[in-house]
């Protein structure tokens, strides 16, 4: 009887989540150095019809915005449950497998020897995405091969933290050797922000969480055999090389694309489980890994509220928000815990 | 069910076990014992299908394993590891439920039957109460049950366990063994069980398999590892060990302290205590007569005391009571265990009596069950602390004693 009980409430929790987003939505798109009032702004996003400033913002800058850090937040929330389960790692994040800095790395090239290798102007948006996500696609090939030949999990996360300081190596080394103007906008991107998303990236995103989330569904299974250990995964007649690189795969598309639109968005991907876990009450992962992604959706687009509205005009980093008030959070949280 | 034909097993290119046949049957108990490193996880992990063999093959059902595909393998063996599971905030249900791998679909939503399964499962190695019980918060015993129970939900044919009473009390050792021969024969199933506990894998087990440089050894009947001398052989007992054969204890020799002769007169099991004590406080012992096959004879014998005997059921001999006098003669104290005294040991009696007309210092231990036979002992003890007590303060005396003799004899 309990048990069933049990069961409505983890399902309880991830509605009530779910209803927080038309309210973040709504708060973004009406909340800023232009004020618009609710009901213009529902009017204006419903009836598309007479263009005005007021649907320039809303639809151009604000809309797009917020909807790219709700589905960017979801992404690294998502391949944040994955990974800790899979490296059996609780501070593990998307980031542990090198994809940001590989994104990091070859922006850096990007901006920092453009000219010198002919792509055009490196300052444009376009270029930049590309860039990283070559570097991104480029970590993540590398890593899904080495998951398919490697056996330990954890020799696995060494090689993904090895890939990250050789890519920082180098990419530190650029930016020493750069002039003042180019590494402005470096240190822009890699402190991370939303601002300025265009809708191509937007559906791109929106497009991939959605195939992400569909196919994470598939790993939930196996990721709770997982948790008991490789060895018991493959008794139960689970195909410990699929899940491998499928888990490698999944998580790397995921936080590539985030990263080359955001930047290295940190944070989330480590605290969304972590959340998760505690108000869901379990650690079964058909739970964890939908209510990772809505609480990394919710925290992100949150955050990024903050980050352009505390400081007007100014656009604050997004990792130093969630850091900021996600950091204490989570310690106290895991602090009532007695730590999950 | 399950056999193997000349199965070598390790890793890589390092051969842990060699051209091992093996047959395991439905409704068996099967202990695998051997030494640390002698190969006992390798081969369960072979047998499992978690390590390729290195040669030969495991057949179950008469079908190659390596033919049988991952789903087939999870239907038919579940296995028992001694890795850390890291269960986060499952329940001991959900982890159980894990068992249902390969029945439920690809949310792992389960099945009115499944339910069933798992909670026969948990019923069976009783574990009921703990189904909503978190996983982690479980003792030792109680996870080593829910992971049982996990193996179990596979509804296998075979059960492999690796060292299933490792972190477990003594107490809780016997219960998952007990346990493992129940289900065993409840399920028909055929349970493979690695285990440094050999003096329970001889009580329980059903069969034998010893690992041991580099090849195994079936015993169909445990008892005949222990006729063989194989326990000793296999675990290299040598000195300040010993495998009593008849109590199937591990028996530490520890008993080297030689300054002074200590002769007990014991018998009918009256003896055993004091010889314990007397090993433990490091002191060499004598005791007799004891007749042949009396578990005082046993027990003095397999903890190194020097054992002045009879042959069964006979009246002691001159012979063995003039060898037992003198020693008498030359020890230095005599512990009187009142043994009863019947006819055929009624000389140890009259040991006692000579060893009044020696003036030796005598201490008779009277046990409460042990009424009768009051001798007329110098110092008379009920209690084996106040008998260690005394032991230990004489002893000490001696040997100061003994060490003045020692420097009166320098000087001079």
């Amino acid at each position: 009887m309990s048990r069933i009980v049990f069961r409505q409430s983890k399902f309880f929790w991830i509605g009530a989540l779910l209803l927080l987003i038309p309210l973040i939505i709504l708060m973004s798109i009406t909340i800023g150095s232009v004020d618009i009032p609710p009901e213009k702004a529902i009017s204006k996003l419903v009836n598309l019809g007479e263009p005005d400033t007021t649907s320039i913002i809303i639809n151009s800058i604000r809309l797009p915005r917020v909807i790219a850090a709700l589905a960017g937040g979801a992404a690294l929330g998502i391949s944040g449950a994955i990974l800790q389960v899979f490296f059996r790692n609780p501070i593990a994040d998307p980031y542990v497998i090198g994809v940001s800095s590989g994104s990091a790395l070859f922006i850096a090239l990007a901006i920092f020897m453009g000219t010198s290798l002919g792509i055009g102007n490196p300052f444009s948006p376009y270029t930049l995405y590309i860039a990283g996500f070559i570097g991104a696609l480029l970590v993540s090939i590398f890593m899904i091969f080495a998951s398919g030949i490697v056996r330990s999990i954890t020799t696995l996360l060494i090689i993904g933290i090895a890939i990250s300081y050789l890519a920082s190596a180098i990419t530190s080394i650029l930016q020493v050797i750069s002039d003042i103007e180019r590494l402005h906008v470096f240190i822009f991107w890699i402190m991370g922000s939303f601002s300025g998303v265009k809708w191509l990236f937007v559906n791109f995103l929106l497009i991939s969480i959605i195939i992400g989330i569909v196919s994470s569904m598939f790993l939930a299974k196996p990721l709770n055999a997982f948790m008991l250990s490789e060895n018991y995964a493959q008794s139960m007649g689970i195909n410990i090389r699929i899940i491998k690189i499928g888990a490698i795969a999944l998580t790397s598309f995921l936080t590539s694309i985030v990263t080359v639109v955001a930047g290295p968005v940190g944070f989330i991907g480590l605290v969304s489980p972590h959340i998760s876990r505690h108000i869901s009450d379990t650690s079964d992962n058909r739970f964890i890994l939908p209510t990772s992604a809505i609480v990394g959706a919710i925290i992100t687009a949150s955050a990024d509220l903050a980050a352009r509205t505390l400081l007007m005009p100014r656009d604050l980093p997004i990792t130093a928000i969630t850091a900021l008030f996600g950091a204490p959070l989570v310690i106290a949280l895991l602090l009532r815990g007695g730590g999950s | 069910m399950l056999n193997t034909s000349h199965l070598g097993v390790g890793y890589r290119n390092r051969i842990v076990i060699n051209d091992a046949c093996l047959e395991v049957k439905p409704g068996e108990l099967v202990g695998v014992v051997g030494p640390n490193a002698s190969g006992k996880s390798t081969l369960l992990k072979t047998l499992a299908k978690l390590l390729k063999p290195l040669s030969g093959t495991v057949y179950i059902d008469g079908k190659s394993l390596a033919e049988l595909s991952a789903r087939d393998v999870a239907k038919k063996i579940g296995i028992v590891l001694t890795e850390r599971v890291q269960s986060g905030l499952l329940t001991s249900f959900e982890i159980v439920a894990m068992g249902r791998y390969q029945y439920t679909d690809m949310l792992a939503r389960l099945t009115p039957h499944d339910r069933q399964v798992i909670m026969d499962a948990l019923r069976s190695t009783g574990a009921s109460s703990l189904a909503e019980r978190r996983f982690s918060e479980l003792s030792d015993g109680e996870k080593q049950r829910i992971m049982i129970a996990r193996a179990l939900a596979q509804e296998p044919s075979i059960l492999i366990l690796d060292e299933p009473t490792t972190h477990l009390d003594a107490k809780g050792r016997i219960e998952i063994m007990m346990l493992l021969r129940k289900l065993s024969r409840m399920k028909k199933i055929a349970i493979i069980a690695s285990t440094h506990d050999v003096e329970l894998a001889i009580r329980l087990c059903d069969k034998l398999v010893v690992c041991s440089s580099g090849k195994i050894k079936v015993y169909d009947v445990p008892e005949q590892l222990v006729e063989e001398g194989g326990v000793e052989e296999l675990y290299g007992f040598n000195n300040g060990l010993s495998f009593c054969k008849d109590t199937l204890a591990a028996e530490p020799v520890i008993n080297d302290d030689e300054d002074f002769r200590i002769f007990v007169i014991a018998g009918g099991g009256s003896g055993v205590i004091i010889y314990r004590l007397l090993n433990r406080l490091g002191y060499a012992f004598t005791t007799g007569v004891l007749h042949e096959g009396d578990i005082d004879f046993i027990v003095a014998k397999s903890i190194g005391g020097r054992v002045i005997s009879e042959r069964p059921f006979k009246e002691i001999s001159d012979d063995s009571y003039t060898e037992a006098l003198r020693e008498l003669q030359k020890s230095d104290l005599l512990i009187y265990a009142s043994p009863p005294i019947a006819k055929i040991n009624q000389r140890n009696f009259e040991l006692l009596t000579a060893a009044k007309e020696l003036g030796l210092p005598i201490i008779q231990y009277i046990r409460e069950s042990n009424i009768g036979n009051y001798a007329m002992g110098i110092h008379f003890v009920d209690s084996i602390s106040l008998l260690a007590n005394m032991l230990v303060e004489y002893c000490k005396g001696l040997s100061k004693d003994k060490d003045k003799d020692i420097l009166v004899a320098k000087t001079e």
